[in-house]
């Protein structure tokens, strides 16, 4: 977990210095008024001014040098405290593998990281801005008692009528600007309705006629943006009035205890000075603000520290055929049996299939067998070892899992496949092992292709999954992962599967019949519990096992 | 940066700006009354006139309700100026994506033109107030005591000078710092999408490091702009404070030469009301608002600014395709994805073209409809190359279906007759009929239905497409895999009703069926192609056979001949 003063203790080195230096900003604001009646004071009775220059000169140039050192300082320490915060989300993230994270859509989780990171690390910064925040505008008041308790009486008078005339001029504002961001979003959703089709649309030229389709609900945004500009205008409007009229009430009173010869004129002027930091109160909820943005942004970044990491072992695998078995293995999730009490002996080197009706556990079953969750009850081990006493190293050196609808990760098509490759040999030959070569050695830069300019087919990315697993050296897992291949790709990719050089063992998860006939054994699932282990010749005799195939 | 400011500069052209302007007036009495006020008030007080300076004073309240009534109208304007600038922005987008093909400008739509929207009429407000408060203070300055605007101005434009200049150097940081921000959120988006792959292929480490390093770009390029946001603080003491010292400075000195007490209490008032806030605010406005303006815009005109090659052959003859010694490859690095195609499609003919995904079928349908340019040899459509052909005329000679089907919210009407837009409902009936879409119209409501595109299946969405190409005018029909997602009887009474329609069928297969419907098949292999009736590729193609399903253990072992 992380709280909130962790994260400010973090810009340790900063936060003194800020702190220190929004200290004696407070105070240079608040001296000056005085500093420059005084001065103005001395210039008319013609003696000491000098003096008074001097201070006011020195206190104008502590303020400008302490607005420097903030000014870096504070950047500064937002910088830093934002990538520690962010570096640490992104561990937390990674590391808590899938299991960790599936409460969390990933979008949430990137704003997480983008967005919200950046709040949080405002927390030690916007707590010191906050305290030294609040002097000013209450130092001011006080000042201004001081100088003349009417003056302060009349500086509320001011606020007074400010409310007053706020009030009188409040009107209910529409939810306009909700109809024009709704207006906004149904031109986008033409514009993507209008992509989906950009291949009929640019074939069959009608490009234009599609623009005006689309852009036919302009003029209604137009509309509705121009009256987002009346609701401003009557605001500004009111800005307007309401600006001076604290400064006119404390200068009005101020002048009639000027005439009485109760203040000087100097005092008169650092009066509308400090008028003028007084309405500086209505700020603050300015800075509480960003005091709540980082308490929220806090919050959102400790829900993500909570992500448990996965935990591994030291142990190694010794050497073995890649046996894998399952020992009384059940998986329960929100009170669904998704596993139940699943025992295997599967022989080293050997093919199985797993089918099942949609739902039966066979991707539970994956997962599993790879270790991309745990089961809740029972044991998984490969070659005698159980999976979780081994080192994470090793047991994603032994074991690869490929995927129905991968998930490429890397910058370019070669770092999706290996991102560690020390030579390109063993990429290249993954990629030729699974077909992926065929069409990467096409795409503009081959290997080097970035990801995000290279879009690709369901059937082009299952090949690159399969590329990127196919270095496991005891056990593959293929959870489904050549559905998307036309008959004669997948045909061949399991024609280099049977024959595999590496007498790896093979678990593949598969709808076709084909697949399941090519396999040494099939697993039949069905509930979460394995409804029988067995040739698939043998089984197809069962019309219900049949019937898993449609 | 200079087409982004002349875009806005344009913008601006416009009688709105001289109303903006004309508004401005009013709206500055109040500033420029300002430090008149309090000196003229001071005075007042001073020599014992409570009354008339409460009367200064009122007057500053009253020219405050004119300035008030200045401002209504001056955002009244700005809406007449910002919201065309809108508009033309929205109309660029539109128009590049859907000349690009870009899904990115949904995003650009929504969220970047918005960034450009509200920067530029906050840059335009900013600006306007400043040259106001500027031209507000200086009359006030000059009406009191034209010696104290000599002290006050020149520090200030001098400060306001190097702020500019300050300027320039943040706005690389401030890009890169925009450009880490967007290549955070896509890596993270990559890899916390894909937590369950990183962690099946062990590759955290690497996942963290691909996150790690925009992390580390961001924070600093915000290190540097911390730098220049000192660097600005100085500016704002030179341009802010400096003419307040002068002032104080020389206050004996001006006292001496009859300047008043209220005057020089004026004086102090414009610097601390008026130009202070009036430069810190157009300051942070420039650094903030004016980089991500020209940032912003720079990207939008970037993503729409196509240039389009002119198309000039508009007469064909007829729509026999010739393919000689065709190639065509993704990249100058890229291996070919057709190599030296032979090929000549008569009219008439109907023929299909088999392959595993991804080995150019696409492509090829792509080039003989003139959407890509072949890299070497000759392709003609009609004795000419598609790509030199008109829209229209090429519109008008071929159509292609491809795999996404693409159906938009309107009318079915709509939909089917997108390419034949005068067809009649009898035309329209007799093409649903013969195709297959009967069923499917009738379930929407008929012709006069109105479509959501979100409600149907991809068969359904397919099935709508193939009625609109049957209807289109173009005898040369390519259908690029574009029964897919139908089930083959239904797949079988589409093709048929193509292959009945006057005309050349080219069918890329998504099954094998297609093939055993054509006259001709050209089998795609690597970048090698074969071409034949299905008799003779079972005998000479091992690829046909595997593609044909007759691939059996035994079969593994014969030689492929």
């Amino acid at each position: 977990m992380i709280t909130f003063g962790e994260v400010a203790k973090r810009g340790r080195g900063w936060l003194p210095l800020i702190g220190f230096n929004a200290l004696i900003g407070s105070g240079v604001t608040l001296a000056l008024p005085t500093i420059l009646g005084r001065s103005v004071d001395a210039i008319v009775a013609g003696s000491g001014y000098t003096r008074w220059l001097i201070v006011a000169a020195a206190l104008i140039g502590l303020g400008i040098a302490a607005s420097i050192v903030d000014a870096f300082a504070g950047a500064a320490c937002v910088a830093e405290t934002t990538a520690w915060l962010r570096h640490r989300l992104v561990r937390h993230v990674v590391r808590g593998g899938p299991e960790g994270t599936r409460d969390f859509e990933t979008g949430d989780l990137v704003t997480r990281v983008s967005a919200n990171a950046t709040d949080a690390a405002q927390a030690g910064p916007a707590a010191v801005t906050a305290i030294a925040a609040i002097a000013p505008p209450v130092g001011s008041l006080v000042l201004l008692a001081i100088i003349d308790p009417w003056l302060a009486a009349a500086f509320f008078g001011g606020v007074l009528l400010v409310v007053l005339v706020l009030w009188t001029f409040a009107k209910r504002t529409a939810d306009i600007s909700l109809n024009y961001q709704e207006t906004q979003g149904r031109i986008a959703a033409l514009l993507s309705e209008s992509l989906t089709g950009i291949r009929t649309i640019t074939a069959a030229g009608t490009t234009e006629r599609e623009e005006g389709r689309i852009l036919g609900l302009l003029p209604e945004l137009h509309r509705h943006g121009v009256v987002t500009w009346r609701i401003l205008a009557r605001s500004g409007a009111q800005a307007a009035v309401v600006g001076p009229l604290v400064l006119v009430a404390v200068l009005a009173v101020g002048g009639l205890q000027l005439v009485s010869g109760r203040i000087t004129a100097g005092e008169l002027f650092a009066a509308s000075q400090y008028a003028v930091l007084g309405a500086g109160l209505g700020n603050l909820t300015g800075v509480l603000g960003e005091l709540a943005r980082a308490k929220a942004g806090v919050h959102r970044s400790a829900e993500v520290i909570a992500i448990e990491s996965i935990p591994h072992g030291t142990l190694t695998i010794p050497a073995g055929p890649g046996q894998l078995s399952f020992d009384g293995v059940s998986v329960i999730a929100d009170g669904n049996v998704l596993l139940d009490n699943v025992n295997l002996d599967l022989p080293g080197g050997v093919t199985v299939a797993v089918v099942g009706p949609s739902g039966a556990g066979k991707s539970v079953l994956a997962a599993v067998a790879a270790r991309l969750r745990d089961p809740s009850t029972g044991q998984v081990s490969l070659d005698g070892v159980p999976l979780q006493a081994v080192s994470r190293h090793t047991l994603r050196s032994a074991v690869g899992c490929a995927f129905e609808r991968p998930q490429l990760v890397g910058r370019t098509v070669g770092e999706a496949i290996d991102p560690h490759a020390v030579s390109p040999v063993r990429t290249l030959a993954a990629a030729r092992a699974t077909h992926a070569h065929d069409f990467v050695s096409r795409l503009p830069d081959g290997y080097f292709t970035s990801l995000r300019k290279a879009p690709m087919s369901g059937g082009e990315r299952q090949r690159l999954g399969l590329a990127r697993a196919w270095s496991a050296r005891r056990l593959l897992v293929l959870d489904d992962a050549t559905s998307s291949l036309d008959t004669a790709t997948e045909r061949q990719i399991t024609r280099t599967l049977t024959e595999d050089r590496h007498h790896r063992t093979r678990l593949i998860v598969t709808h076709r019949p084909a697949t399941a006939a090519r396999a040494d054994l099939v697993i039949w699932l069905d509930h979460g519990q394995i409804r029988a282990i067995a040739p698939h010749a043998d089984l197809w005799h069962n019309p219900s096992y049949r019937d898993i195939f449609g | 940066m200079r087409r982004e400011l002349s875009y806005g500069a344009t913008a601006l052209k416009k009688r709105a700006t001289v109303k903006l302007i004309a508004w401005s007036v009013p709206e500055i009495l109040p500033t420029a009354v300002y430090g008149i006020a309090v000196a003229r008030a001071t005075d007042s007080f001073l020599g014992g006139h409570a009354w008339q300076g409460i009367a200064w004073l009122g007057g500053l309240v009253a020219t405050a309700c004119l300035g008030s009534a200045g401002a209504r109208q001056v955002y009244g304007r700005l809406g007449e100026l910002v919201e065309p600038v809108r508009d033309d922005l929205v109309r660029r987008v539109v128009g590049g994506a859907l000349r690009s093909g870009d899904d990115g400008a949904v995003a650009r739509l929504n969220r970047q033109v918005e960034i450009v929207r509200d920067t530029f009429a906050g840059l335009v407000l900013v600006l306007r107030s400043f040259a106001v408060t500027l031209f507000g203070v200086l009359t006030g300055l000059l009406s009191l005591a034209p010696i104290v605007a000599a002290f006050v101005v020149p520090p200030f434009l001098v400060g306001f000078a190097l702020s500019l200049a300050v300027l320039g150097m943040a706005a690389d940081r401030v890009r890169a710092s925009l450009t880490a921000d967007e290549d955070l959120a896509a890596s993270a988006g990559m890899v916390f999408g894909g937590v369950r792959d990183v962690t099946a292929a062990g590759t955290e480490e690497y996942a963290e490091w691909l996150v790690g390093q925009p992390i580390e770009a961001h924070a600093s390029a915000e290190r540097a702009l911390a730098k220049v946001a000192a660097l600005r603080t100085l500016c704002f003491a030179v341009g802010g404070w400096l003419p307040l010292l002068i002032l104080l400075a020389a206050g004996p000195w001006l006292v001496g030469r009859g300047v008043s007490t209220g005057t020089l209490l004026g004086g102090l008032t414009y610097v601390l009301i008026g130009l202070q806030p009036a430069l810190n605010t157009v300051m942070n406005a420039l650094g903030d608002s004016g980089l991500r303006y020209v940032i912003t815009l720079g990207r939008i005109l970037d993503a729409s600014t196509r240039v389009e090659r002119p198309r000039r052959i508009d007469e064909l003859k007829g729509y026999q395709v010739r393919l000689r010694g065709l190639t065509f490859a993704y990249g100058p690095k890229a291996d070919p994805v057709l190599d030296k195609l032979e090929l000549t499609i008569p009219e008439g003919e109907h023929l299909a073209v088999v392959g595993p995904s991804g080995i150019g079928k696409s492509t090829l349908a792509g080039l003989m409809c003139g959407m890509l340019r072949p890299t070497g040899g000759r392709l003609l459509l009609g004795g000419s190359p598609p790509t030199e052909v008109t829209v229209d005329r090429l519109a008008r000679t071929r159509v292609l279906i491809p795999q996404e089907a693409y159906v938009f919210t309107g009318t079915v009407r709509d939909n089917l007759n997108y390419l034949l837009p005068d067809a009649t409902d009898d035309q329209l009936e007799q093409a649903v009929h013969t195709v297959g879409a009967a069923k499917l119209i009738d379930q929407i409501g008929g012709l006069y239905a109105e479509v959501k595109p979100g409600e149907l299946s991809a068969g359904e969405k397919q099935l709508i497409a193939l009625v609109r190409a049957y209807l289109s005018p173009a005898p040369l029909v390519v259908l690029d895999e574009a029964t897919c997602f139908l089930d083959p009887e239904a797949e079988r009474q589409a093709e048929e009703a193509f292959a009945k329609r006057d005309g050349t069928l080219i069918v890329i297969a998504h099954r094998i069926s297609s093939a055993l419907r054509a006259r001709r098949i050209l089998v795609l292999d690597g970048n090698q192609a074969t071409l034949g009736t299905h008799a003779s590729l079972m005998r000479t193609s091992r690829l046909y056979r595997d593609l044909h399903g007759s691939w059996t253990p035994s079969a593994q072992i014969q030689p492929a001949s």
